[in-house]
Formats: structure tokens, C-alpha cells, sequence
């Protein structure tokens, strides 16, 4: 089920507006999402930024992607719901379940459609190192084929007998170093051996790079990057200068 | 030995991987299982031990139903030795490597000290029973992982692509050790790619292709069969291919040959 | 003047007492396929290591003598500046692919460069076409099989333009099918576009036909080298932990029993064919 839930952030390559937009602007829309459900402490405004993330998983065809990790969260959700409700009211519990959903939301929205190698790029262009931002997109890269290691290694060990639910906890804990250190070594291998590979590719061989793909800041990019941007001032000037529209306080009745 | 009734397997990400596989293995044979990565030869042999169950079908191990048992209960008789050592070895000697596999089996000390004695003679490992794993060259690693599996004494030994990455002298040596287990009445079952290899040590090839076994007799046959061969995606023997090529021209040159020996012997007969 | 000259070279890896290989020398042409073979351990993977500069810019150790590549000297110039004349490819091919699509693959290695991107692009146009690479331009590692990771693994090496290939037992971890595909490329690279090659290779026989020259290692040394035919006139060399070629095997099986007027080794099929059509027939 955790495996299922983390399919929600997993790169979909897909052709939609929203994968074609620079990843900075993708990066800008979904930090706006955060920053203004954090500002935002009431049901109506949390649900309009629900909607309008909602609108943009829904263009760019990821929703079965995004309600896997909604699903994977339920659990959450109903501790949230039930502590809230106890502590403060039903209606502050709505609003706060509310707002998970749309970081949830904002995360898939970043990952579901930026393709891990223009990721990095997008660090590089806010001035993040490039071994630092590869490093990063190597993780990821590397994340399927770790599994994948993990899994053999259990069966390898399992067939020698080892039995992973025997024993008490600390017996528990003891059966996983079996599979811990065969799959640090052949990690540390693995790296070895990429690393030979990146040298005979080059890499850092020059201190200015440069790139198949140039990020190209378009029309939409600067359309979205400016309206979600507004989003975070308006609802920062709302919720801190001006107070809020009377329909955005309507609660609950209980 | 090992009886497989009508398997099916399908991976939860979709793909079907065994297609109604039914196999009979047994006591005492030498099997080798070909075909194309990706035909079904590593699901098969994960259902001997336990580590995958079928979804339709049966597969029975010395008359255990491999459903109603625990991959620790199968693995004493079905020892599986994985591809690449590195996925198994971890202890800080190779004494201790050999002791874990020991201690899970809950065999008295001196019985589990004999038998460490006795795996590490028959792999030449003694040596090196106080150095780490770790500090041991590619093929001493695979003897290594090879013996923490033969230590637990399994009825069935089988092994994943043994020959992979390993030179002429080191698969003849395993074969030989492989030809003594089997002589002393363990069963050994043995994946591999290795064409030649499999002509050259095995009575028994059965091949496999889209999760379905399409031949299985002696190499003589299923070998030198070029349709199946290709269905297999494999490569005849080369020996296999000149004696093909000369029966072209000279049509009483036995076709049904494997071994560079043969092809020797039928050149011979001919010149006399 | 030889593309690959190496004088002398003796190498010790930090931390082990042995040399690797010990005074090792020789000359490679332009245009050669070269085929290193000897048991695992003999220092193969060493020596290919030598001719980009891996040795002794990436492992640390003990180097005497020296490597000339193209006339540059390995010890004088980086891994990067060597990388553009000889392109490594190494066993597995999970390692060699480091970005999530094969577009960017083969781009990754002129990026690093600093190429203007149009150059770039050219570049990974030509290599798609020449590697047929077309309908998986946009698949990312996962989704490629083992001969397909290997095919781009070379293929982005290939965008760095280089004049030699080195590949390190290209094939071990393929079936027979992808193996046999990987290696037609590879005498393709060398038969149609003129690429040196070294290769190590544990069953050569597909490419013996292309083979210029075996070098045939132990224990850290040259042990023979020369032209197939000339190297296996001498034997099949099982005690150097080699699988000669089953024509070459019959040959020498052939020879013990008398039956050899026959000086010439059949290295490949065809040849035992017509040498065995010329005895019986």
C-alpha cells in the first residue's frame, strides 16, 4: 500500500498544457498552492484552492494518479478529522483535512508531470549547482532499481532460510541485517561503478554546461507563474489586511 | 522429485509469467533450463522453494504441496543459489556466511561444524574461512554463496545463471562438482543462457519460451531442433551448426550433433 | 602511426601488493578489432581501464610506463579530453544510463562538454539513426530491456564522436539473443564506419570473423599476440581458462590425429565447414 501511494508523485509522461509548461513555472504553481493553504484557515477559501489545483491535475490527466495517493492518506485524514473535531470544532477539522488534500494535491502536481531530468534543470536554473541537482535526479533514477535489489536480496536470504516475522521485536530487528548489508555494498558498488561511467562520459568536464532542452520561459509560463502568484497576495492581503468576505467565515453549524 | 501441475503465475503489475508450466523433475537428474530472459525460467524455479506460490496449479516438492509449507520448511529440501553473490553475503568471515544458513536449519553444533567442514573442503574454500567475504575474488564469491546453500544439504540443488561472467575453466569446474552431487544422488537443476555449456554436461534440456515450456528430452534433441530453437530465441551450439552446414552437401553427416567431440568422431568415421 | 601505444606499463592498484598488469606493451592501428581474451582476474579489465585515462586519473595506484592515445599521453591529460577519442563501455548497462529518457542519454555526454545545443542535437540525431533507436527515443532505463540498455549505453558513448570503443564484456549479462544483436553492432561500428575496437569477450565467436588481433592475457601479461589464425595455429590455450572457438578446437583435435596437411585455422564456422567438405569430400 505505501508503494501505492508513492505512484501518486511518480513521473507520467503525457502531453498535456500543464506537462509542456517550463518547470519553474510547475514549481511556482505548486509552492503557490502550499503557501496560500497555509495562509487560508476556513473551509470556503481552502475549497476554491482545491478546486483551481483540481482543475490543473484534472488538464493534465493525472487525476487516477492523484486520488492513489489521496487513498493512501485516508488514514491521516480521519485522525485529523477526529483530533480536530475533539480539540476545536467539525468545521476547523473540514477545513484542515482540506488542507492536506491540497498539499497532496500540489505535490502530485509538480511530480506527477515534471520529468525528473528537467527537474534538476530547474534547480540549475535557480542557481543550485549541477552535481548537486544531478545527484538529486540520480536519486530518483536510481529509486526503481533499488527496489527491485531489495526484493531479490529478501528472496536470496529467504531462501537460506531466514525467516523475517520470527522472533521478537529486537529478533526483528536483528533479521534485517541480512538484507541491510548486501544492499548498502552492492549500493556502494553500483556507485562505484556509475561513477566510472559518468568519467568516461565527461561529466564535469567543463564549468558551463550546456543542455539538449534549453528551458524556454513561454506565453503560458508567464500567464500561470502571475496568476498563481496573485493567488498568494490575495489571499494574503484578504486573510492579513483587509479581513475576509463574509461568505469565506460561513461554517458548519455544529 | 519436484512435481509442477499445470502453473500459472501472473506479476501484480500484470505481466504473465508462467502459462500452464507442468514439469516432472526426478531424484538424481541434471536439468538445465533455457530460454530468453524474461520466457519464465526464474518465476519457475522461485515456485520450487516456496518463494512464489501458483495461482492455478500445483507444485509439489517430495510430496509436500508447496501451499501448505513455509519457504523456511521448503528451503531445506530446495536449495536456490542466486545469481549474483553480492545479494547474499554479509557476514564479517566466510565461516560466519556459512554458519547463518547452518543456524537457520536448528541443527545441533557438532552436526553444524561437520557439515561447515565438509562445504568448505569440497568448494576449496578453507583457506579462506577467517577472511571476509567481501575480500574474495568474483568466482571464489560465487563458490562462497554456492556453499552457505549446499551446507543446509538440500535434496534439490538449483542455481540461476551459474556460468554468468565466469571463464572456460571455472564452468568446467563447476560442472564437475555439479556431476559429483549429482552422482552422490542430488538432484540439480540449473538455469542458464550458455548453449554450450548446456550441451556439453546435461542429459536433460527443457526450454522455455512466453512462460510456456515448448521442449524438454536431451540436448541431442531439443538442441539440434532448429524450429524450437528459434521460438526460444537461442542460439544452436556451434558444433551444431557446421555439422548443419556439412550435411548441406553431405547428406548422410549426422545431423544430431552438440559437441565439438562428436563432430570430431563423425569427421573421423567419414575420412576412414 | 599506431591510434593506441603502449610502452612499458606496469600498474598496482592502492592497497593490493601485486601489479595488475606488468609490462605491457603494444600497438594498435587505426581501424583494428581488437579481442582480449584470458581467465577472469588475468587483467583485462585493467588494461582497458589504461586506455582512457580511468587509470590513473579515477583509480589510484602505482603507474610506470606509458599510454599514448592518438598521440595524447594519458598521464598528462584528463579522463574528459581522452573520453572524446575513446569510448568505454562497460558490463552492465543499469550503471552507464544515468537519465530518464534515451534522448537525454545521448545527450549527456556532449552537454557535459559545454556543445552548443545545435551541435548537440545533430549529434543525437545522427546517433538515433545510425543505432536505430527511433521508437524508444523517449523510454526511460526501466522500460528498456537489457540489449536495448546496453544498444543505448553504447550509443551514448557514440555521441562523444570517439575513434576507438573499448567494451568491457559488453554482452554478460544478456540471453544469447540481445548478445548476438549487441555484437553485430559493435563489427558494424568497426566494418562500416572504420571505429577501433578492443573488446573483451568471453565467447567471441560471432565477431571472430572481424577480429584483426587477439591478445591473449595471464596473469597480468601478453601471453600471445597476433591475428586469429596465427594465435590459434598454436593451440586452443584451455589452460589459460579460454573457450577457443569449437572450429578452432576441431582443428587441433583434428591436427593430433594426423590429419592436418591443413595450416590454415578455421576460425569461423564456414571456414570448419569447408575444411571438414575438403577432408571427407
Amino acid at each position: 500500500m505505501a508503494i501505492e501511494m508513492f505512484r501518486g508523485f511518480e513521473f507520467k509522461r503525457r502531453d498535456t498544457l500543464i506537462h509542456r509548461l517550463d518547470p519553474r513555472t510547475k514549481l511556482i504553481m505548486s509552492l503557490s498552492i502550499l503557501v496560500s493553504s497555509l495562509i487560508f484557515d476556513k473551509i470556503i477559501p481552502l475549497l476554491l484552492v482545491f478546486l483551481i489545483s483540481f482543475a490543473l491535475i484534472s488538464i493534465s490527466k493525472s487525476v487516477t494518479e492523484w486520488y492513489k495517493s489521496i487513498k493512501g492518506l485516508s488514514v491521516l485524514f480521519l485522525i485529523i478529522l477526529i483530533v480536530n473535531s475533539f480539540a476545536y470544532s467539525l468545521s476547523f477539522a473540514i477545513a484542515m483535512c482540506i488542507r492536506l488534500v491540497n498539499f497532496v494535491t500540489a505535490f502530485s502536481l509538480f511530480f506527477l508531470t515534471t520529468h525528473p531530468d528537467d527537474l534538476a534543470h530547474a534547480l540549475i536554473s535557480l542557481r543550485i549547482p549541477f552535481e548537486i541537482a544531478f545527484a538529486f535526479s540520480m536519486a530518483t533514477r536510481y529509486v526503481p532499481t533499488l527496489a527491485r535489489e531489495a526484493q531479490i536480496i529478501a528472496e536470496a536470504q529467504m531462501s537460506r532460510g531466514l525467516e523475517l516475522q520470527k522472533g521478537g521485536f529486537l529478533q526483528r530487528v536483528r533479521n534485517l541485517i541480512p538484507l541491510i548489508v548486501p544492499l548498502v555494498i552492492c549500493s556502494i558498488k553500483r556507485a562505484l561503478s556509475v561513477a566510472e561511467s559518468l568519467e568516461s562520459r565527461c561529466f564535469g568536464a567543463v564549468k558551463k554546461r550546456t543542455y539538449l532542452h534549453e528551458l524556454k520561459f513561454g506565453l503560458w509560463d508567464f500567464l500561470m507563474s502571475f496568476a498563481f502568484l496573485g493567488l498568494v497576495i490575495w489571499s494574503a492581503v484578504t486573510t492579513f489586511l483587509v479581513g475576509y468576505p463574509r461568505v469565506f467565515t460561513l461554517e458548519l453549524p455544529i | 522429485m519436484i512435481e509442477v501441475v499445470d502453473v500459472w503465475y501472473r506479476y501484480p503489475e500484470g505481466s504473465v509469467a508462467l502459462r500452464g508450466v507442468s514439469l516432472q523433475i526426478e531424484r538424481g537428474e541434471f536439468i538445465a533450463i533455457m530460454g530468453e530472459n524474461g520466457a519464465g525460467k526464474t518465476t519457475l524455479i522461485k515456485h520450487f522453494n516456496g518463494l512464489l506460490k501458483p495461482q492455478r496449479g500445483e507444485v509439489f516438492v517430495d510430496g509436500i504441496n508447496t501451499k501448505e509449507s513455509s519457504i523456511a520448511e521448503l528451503s531445506k529440501k530446495v536449495g536456490v543459489v542466486f545469481q549474483n553473490p553480492d545479494h547474499q553475503l554479509f557476514s564479517s568471515t566466510v565461516e560466519e556466511e556459512i554458519m547463518f544458513s547452518l543456524n537457520n536449519l536448528n541443527i545441533d553444533a557438532d552436526e553444524a561444524r561437520r557439515r561447515m567442514e565438509w562445504v568448505l573442503k569440497l568448494l576449496d574454500l578453507e583457506r579462506y574461512r577467517k577472511r571476509s567475504p567481501f575480500s574474495l575474488s568474483g568466482g571464489e564469491k560465487k563458490r562462497l554463496a554456492l556453499a552457505t546453500i549446499l551446507c543446509m544439504k538440500p535434496k534439490v540443488l538449483v542455481l540461476d545463471e551459474p556460468t554468468m561472467g565466469q571463464d572456460f575453466e571455472q564452468k568446467m569446474k563447476l560442472a564437475e562438482l555439479l556431476q559429483n552431487l549429482v552422482r552422490k544422488g542430488t538432484t540439480v537443476v540449473v538455469v542458464t543462457h550458455d548453449v554450450e555449456f548446456a550441451a556439453m554436461y546435461f542429459p536433460r534440456v527443457v526450454l522455455m519460451a512466453r512462460g510456456r515450456i515448448i521442449a524438454d528430452g536431451v540436448p541431442e534433441d531439443v538442441l539440434t531442433n532448429d524450429e524450437i530453437l528459434r521460438r526460444a530465441s537461442l542460439i544452436p551450439p556451434q558444433a551444431t551448426k557446421i555439422a548443419w552446414e556439412v550435411s548441406r552437401e553431405l547428406e548422410d553427416f549426422p545431423r544430431k550433433i552438440i559437441r565439438v567431440k562428436e563432430l570430431y568422431e563423425a569427421v573421423i568415421s567419414l575420412v576412414r | 602511426m599506431a591510434i593506441i601505444e603502449i610502452r612499458n606499463l606496469t600498474f598496482t592498484y592502492a592497497g593490493s601488493d601485486e601489479p595488475a598488469i606488468r609490462d605491457i606493451s603494444l600497438n594498435i592501428e587505426e581501424g583494428e578489432f581488437v579481442l582480449i581474451m584470458g581467465r577472469s582476474g588475468c587483467g583485462k579489465t585493467t588494461l582497458c581501464r589504461c586506455l582512457n585515462g580511468l587509470i590513473p586519473h579515477f583509480y589510484r595506484g602505482e603507474m610506470k610506463g606509458d599510454v599514448i592515445i592518438n598521440g595524447l599521453n594519458t598521464r598528462k591529460h584528463t579522463v574528459a579530453e581522452i573520453a572524446q577519442i575513446v569510448g568505454m563501455v562497460f558490463q552492465e548497462p543499469e550503471n552507464q544510463l544515468v537519465t530518464m529518457s534515451v534522448e537525454k542519454e545521448l545527450a549527456f555526454g556532449p552537454e557535459n562538454l559545454g556543445i552548443p545545443p545545435d551541435e548537440i542535437r545533430e549529434r543525437v540525431e545522427r546517433v538515433i539513426k545510425l543505432m536505430n533507436l527511433e521508437n524508444i527515443r523517449d523510454r526511460a532505463p526501466y522500460e528498456l530491456s537489457g540489449g536495448e540498455q546496453q544498444k543505448v549505453a553504447i550509443a551514448s558513448v557514440l555521441t562523444l564522436e570517439p575513434k576507438i570503443l573499448v567494451l568491457d564484456e559488453p554482452t554478460s549479462s544478456l540471453d544469447p539473443a540481445s548478445a548476438t544483436k549487441i555484437l553485430e553492432i559493435i563489427a558494424n561500428l568497426n566494418r562500416l564506419y572504420g571505429i577501433t575496437v578492443v573488446l573483451i569477450e568471453h565467447r567471441p565467436e560471432l565477431v571472430m570473423r572481424y577480429v584483426t588481433k587477439i591478445i591473449i592475457m595471464d596473469k597480468g601479461r601478453i601471453i600471445m599476440e597476433g591475428n586469429p589464425r596465427e594465435v590459434f595455429s598454436h593451440g586452443t590455450f584451455e589452460e589459460l581458462g579460454i573457450e577457443a572457438p569449437v572450429p578452432v578446437r576441431l582443428f587441433h583435435m583434428l591436427r593430433k590425429r594426423g590429419l592436418g596437411k591443413m595450416n590454415i585455422v578455421p576460425i569461423t564456422e564456414d571456414e570448419a565447414t569447408r575444411l571438414i567438405l575438403g577432408l571427407v569430400g
